[in-house]
């Protein structure tokens, strides 16, 4: 009703709204659509709850249940959290600071485990020890597979440090493990608390590793409730309880972060570091731990899906999956693709104005959209389906567009960090000369700014592309009927014991995603390599 | 002939004036130094000359052509200003020859027109290489033959030495500076050192607090400038206290260096009244101890407090006799002799010179 008011604004305002005509109108128009789709789910969720009446969503949450659930989660967060620090932290100076031999080659393989999805690496342990169950098996199980989460941000922060002030140190009489403390570890601070941030949503997003060894998390009791429409403000009950716990991870990061900033004189492009020297038993004692990790990691999962393969003999097993593994196969790249291409496409203007405009709008919009981030997939296919039904007499459940939506969603930040550090590497400096000799807007976009981004936005897209791949649980909801995926056909042999069916999709799996952690690979590679030969 | 106007140019930042009624003419084929120091709003008016920002008041006029006035506002793909920013910004994905060609039509990409512009810069066969194989040197020198690959109506330079070493900048700068004219364009050089300004430019425009407060020649910029702080910022500066005499003697000024004639056209030449004088250091000598009279009227005494040796020459800093403490001169001497701290010297000063009223 006001819309119709809007156009007869007082003269007086003219001038002002002249002089902003340089704002960038269309892009925060655009930016708006984006960020509004991105809320959708979180607000069906309260649309929902709403529907099923509070005082039924309030005795959901006060429940025995909820206290077991609770416990749960927080238990297995903070042992692997501190266990994945640990690890991630450790590794990363390894490879980064020492001479331990054949670091460049750990470097790859400590990463590998990205490729793995948890549910097979999970799989991997539980089908041949009967032991790796419940809390235990939950902690060795998740270690193993989400511990790169912290290695890859705390590797890229000791590798951009400056060596200066770990030099400034020593020379300032403070010895070299109280240096590692005070200034190596300081540097790497904000990387080890951002890496431990994923670490926590991903525990908290988890459904497949935990249901097969049966642990009992919010996640996996909403997936539970969701096989029963009559539960929900059950679910309504649980996924709000489960984005609070995110919310409140995600303030605490963000404010423990905020204390302090690195600031550094001088010039970006740092010296070198001369590596320290390990003495002969302590290279002796690092190489025996990154092997057995790597073993543990990446070994066992792999070994355990080509000893079913074997055991259930070749020839049968190649028979039997054949036919269903080019259609699953096929399925999964093409949603990866969509939903990886969409993401990119997507991230591109709310990157455009993070990185080249100011203002509180732009804020607000860029950091509504990481609100996505602690909604756990679960949580975004249940608003999605009660959204499908509500509003669309259930059209558009399960069918592919609304399958790719979910993941467009689900992993939107992550393209929008990707994109904003590709939009990041072309100053706009140069687009302003472009436009001096003669380029339209348009033109000198896309003749300097997406050309010097291109690696960045394929980087983004192969990081999409490869959580949709190794994604199980919005795909479980919300695959189109009579379609499976790799995940989906997997988990429906493992449910069966047919592990000689299931392990060929498991390595299938693991091929299709470690195609873009390679790629991922080069792009930093040769970004960390043109940024040294720029000075 | 007039290249470019600018009339009565007004912006702000939100609620922070930058440019504040600025007025600027600038004649065909001329080199133009806007000097300021940082913070004096003079990358945003070369912003503005090149349609990167909109004023919020005021016209700007290139050739026979207004680009920014009252509701028009021509964009900078329109407006053929050839720029060359800090640091060259040249296109790290593209060659040489790619930058040099970034802007020209497709079909003439290709022509010798890229190859005769490398020539031009002292390039030649470069062509092939990637800006980052390129000193910082080279890569400006790409950097202006990119822009003025496009036959610009005005070159606007923005700093563009201050990321080069000291021993290259000057070389640069000739080059630049010899291209420019060997091209027959108006440029325009934002920079905030002197020297470079007095080195290199026709005219000097002195920004200050969103306005140009002088525009002049170098030399007169030097001689007379418009206030002692100008007198500081374009160089070394011993700046007196003066009493002007004029019906005792007129166009003469009394200082503690003795009884100094003024300059003709000078702010203040006429009437009695205190006022500040402006003494350059190579204004003033040391005179040897033998030659003239003690008594004589041009020589004063001083002593020395501090002597610095540059090499080419050296800085005296002397006080002179019955001064206070505070008030130092400073002469700029061949430095072949070296002076003891506390020696006492004669000195005589040159005139004319430059007062203002206080």
């Amino acid at each position: 009703m006001n819309a119709l008011q809007a156009p007869a604004a007082p003269p007086a305002l003219k001038p002002v709204r002249a002089r902003r005509a340089a704002r960038p109108v269309g892009l925060l128009a655009v930016s708006t659509l984006i960020a509004a789709l991105l809320a959708v789910p979180l607000v069906f969720l309260l649309i929902e709850s709403h529907a099923a009446g509070w005082h039924t969503v309030a005795a959901q949450i006060v429940r025995p249940l909820t206290g077991t659930l609770l416990w749960n989660t927080v238990r297995l967060t903070v042992v692997v959290t501190v266990l994945c620090a640990f690890l991630g932290t450790v590794t990363a100076w390894l490879v980064e600071r020492t001479d331990l031999p054949g670091r460049r080659f750990f470097a790859v393989l400590l990463v590998v485990p990205l490729a793995i999805p948890d549910f097979v690496v999970s799989f991997g342990w539980s089908s041949l020890f009967v032991w790796v169950q419940g809390f235990q098996g939950a902690v060795l199980v998740m270690t193993l597979a989400v511990y790169p989460l912290v290695y890859l941000p705390v590797a890229a922060s000791l590798r951009a440090a400056d060596p200066g002030q770990e030099e400034v140190s020593r020379s300032l009489g403070v010895g070299r493990l109280r240096t590692f403390v005070r200034i190596t570890l300081g540097q790497a601070r904000g990387a080890i608390l951002g890496g431990c941030l994923l670490v926590v949503l991903v525990l908290l997003a988890e459904y497949g590793a935990f249901e097969m060894l049966g642990y009992q998390t919010f996640t996996t009791e909403i997936f539970t409730n969701l096989q029963l429409p009559t539960e929900v403000p059950t679910s309504c009950a649980l996924a709000l309880v489960l984005v609070a716990i995110s919310l409140v991870v995600l303030a605490g990061e963000a404010r423990w972060r905020g204390g302090g900033r690195i600031a550094r004189s001088g010039p970006m492009a740092p010296r070198a570091m001369p590596p320290l020297r390990l003495g002969r038993a302590a290279t002796a004692a690092s190489l025996a731990g990154v092997c057995l990790l790597i073993a543990l990691a990446v070994g066992l999962p792999t070994g355990a899906s080509i000893y079913w393969i074997v055991e259930g003999g070749v020839p049968s097993v190649s028979n039997s999956v054949s036919v269903s593994m080019l259609s699953a196969a096929w399925h999964t790249a093409a949603y990866g693709v969509c939903a990886g291409a969409l993401d990119t496409l997507l991230a591109l203007p709310l990157a455009v104005l993070a990185i080249r405009h100011s203002g509180a709008v732009r804020q607000f919009l860029e950091r509504s959209t990481y609100l996505v981030l602690a909604m756990p997939g679960v949580v975004i296919a249940l608003a999605l389906t009660y959204f499908t039904e509500q509003y669309l007499g259930s059209a558009g459940y399960q069918t592919a567009p609304l399958l790719v939506i979910c993941y467009t969603i689900m992993f939107f930040p992550l393209a929008l960090v990707g994109v904003k550090a590709a939009i990041a590497r072309a100053p706009a400096s140069l687009d302003e000369v472009a436009r001096s000799l003669g380029q339209s807007r348009l033109a000198a976009f896309s003749r300097v700014t997406l050309r010097l981004a291109a690696p960045g936005l394929a980087a983004a897209f192969c990081l999409v592309f490869l959580e949709v791949v190794t994604e199980l649980t919005a795909t479980l909801i919300l695959v189109p009927t009579g379609v499976q995926t790799l995940a989906t056909q997997f988990w429906q042999y493992q449910s069966s014991l047919s592990y000689a069916q299931a392990a060929p999709f498991a390595l299938v799996m693991i091929a299709l995603a470690t195609v873009p952690s390679v790629v991922l690979g080069r792009f930093f590679n040769v970004s960390a390599k043109a940024q040294g030969s720029a000075t | 002939m007039r290249q470019l106007a600018v009339t009565d140019l007004h912006k702000a930042f939100g609620r922070h004036p930058v440019l504040m009624g600025l007025n600027l003419d600038v004649s065909a084929g001329s080199f133009t130094a806007i000097l300021g120091p940082s913070g004096s709003g003079k990358t945003t008016l070369l912003r503005l000359l090149a349609g990167f920002e909109r004023p919020d008041a005021g016209t700007i006029t290139i050739g026979e052509r207004v680009v920014d006035g009252p509701g028009s506002h021509v964009p900078p793909e329109r407006r053929k200003i050839g720029y060359v920013p800090q640091e060259g910004a040249l296109f790290p994905h593209l060659t040489v020859d790619k930058n040099v060609g970034f802007g020209l039509p497709p079909r003439q990409r290709r022509s010798s027109r890229t190859a005769e512009l490398l020539d031009a810069v002292g390039l030649t066969g470069m062509g092939s290489r990637y800006p980052h194989e390129l000193s910082g040197g080279q890569q400006q020198r790409v950097s202006l033959a990119r822009a003025l690959a496009i036959r610009p109506e005005v070159v606007l330079l923005d700093e563009p030495f201050s990321s080069l070493d000291a021993h290259m900048r000057a070389s640069v700068r000739a080059d630049v500076h010899a291209i420019c004219r060997a091209a027959g364009t108006t440029a325009i050089l934002v920079t905030h050192d002197q020297d470079e300004a007095l080195s290199m430019a026709d005219r000097i425009a002195v920004l200050r607090d969103g306005r140009i407060i002088q525009y002049s020649a170098p030399q007169n910029l030097y001689s007379r400038p418009a206030d002692p702080a100008l007198a500081r910022f374009v160089g070394d500066a011993n700046l007196l206290d003066g009493e002007l005499c004029d019906p005792a003697a007129p166009g003469m000024v009394e200082t503690a260096l003795g009884l100094l004639p003024l300059e003709p056209d000078s702010m203040a030449v006429s009437g009695s009244g205190p006022v500040t004088v402006l003494i350059r250091p190579e204004q003033l000598e040391l005179v040897s101890e033998g030659a003239g009279a003690s008594g004589d009227p041009g020589t004063i005494g001083g002593q020395v407090v501090a002597y610095e040796y540059y090499g080419h020459d050296a800085v005296v800093r002397i006080r002179p006799d019955g001064a206070a403490a505070s008030h130092e001169v400073m002469i700029r001497t061949v430095g072949d002799a070296r002076l003891a701290v506390g020696a006492t010297v004669k000195i005589r000063a040159r005139g004319p010179v430059v007062a203002w009223r206080r």
